[in-house]
């Protein structure tokens, strides 16, 4: 992309908010609304394409009964963990 | 209980209204979303902004085309008519197309669409300069304008399309580089 709108494009943040998120039965529009965001930013949050901040990083935690350490991490996840 | 539609008059939207865009609420404009016929939508803009910056030309025009004056007054008011039309119909299928994004107040919006909006507006104001230097090279080397005089190449078109552009810019600059709108 020609202008990246990542917070940090050189220091990605991965996470594993589709696999919670299916895990519980949840659309991106009920997670969405949970969380107060538009249901396209669980879009670009599951896709990586968009870093959140801590505040929405801990609501999204807390809506999927996970710690944010086991949602978002700096490194890739590995398959099926 | 009825809940009362709020107006931010300074951003020029209603809560009622940016919150019916946002929920894909009224279907009928489901056309805009696509981002090529988005960018369909930023061309015919362009192309009426420099249309309207034209204008300023019509007396040299007028006099190059050996238009009678009463034919003359017809053409120059239909085509004054049909690219206001143009440009103001572009413009609200614009706000339209992002959603109207690019005007909400931050208290409407997610974060991620706040910093898109951001992005949005600081690209614009780049492009602006760039349009107004491109105005400003064009007013000295270009044939010569004479700012409001009824008789010469009136540059007051130049301006009215400078401010268009201002207003339209970041709706443009969203609409062009969103993928997901």
């Amino acid at each position: 992309m020609l202008f990246p709108m990542s917070r940090n494009p050189v220091d990605p943040v991965f996470n594993r908010i589709e696999d919670a998120r299916l895990a519980l039965g949840l659309t991106r529009q009920e997670l969405a609304d949970e969380v107060g965001v538009h249901y396209q930013t669980i879009g670009y949050l599951e896709r990586e394409e968009y870093s959140p901040s801590l505040v929405l990083a801990l609501r999204i935690a807390k809506s999927l009964n996970q710690e944010v350490s086991e949602l978002f991490s700096q490194t890739p996840f590995k398959k099926g963990k | 209980m009825f809940k009362k539609n709020k107006i931010y008059w300074f951003e020029g939207v209603t809560e009622k209204g940016v919150k019916a865009l946002l929920n894909d609420e009224n279907s009928k404009y489901r056309w805009l979303r696509p981002q090529r016929n988005r960018r369909v939508l930023v061309i015919l803009m362009a192309i009426g902004l420099v249309l309207t910056s034209l204008g300023s030309y019509w007396p040299t025009l007028k006099t190059n085309l050996n238009l009678s004056p009463d034919v003359g007054v017809i053409v120059y008011s239909v085509s004054a008519i049909f690219v206001i039309l143009a440009i103001v119909g572009c413009y609200s299928f614009l706000r339209i197309a992002v959603r109207s994004i690019a005007d909400a107040p931050d208290e409407l919006l997610d974060e991620r669409q706040i910093a898109v909006r951001n992005t949005s507006y600081r690209y614009a104001y780049f492009i602006l300069c760039y349009v107004l230097m491109g105005l400003m090279v064009l007013m000295f080397f270009g044939p010569e304008l004479q700012m409001f005089q009824p008789e010469g190449n009136d540059g007051s078109y130049v301006v009215i399309a400078a401010l268009f552009a201002s207003a339209a810019l970041p709706s443009m600059v969203m609409a062009w580089r969103e993928r997901d709108i």
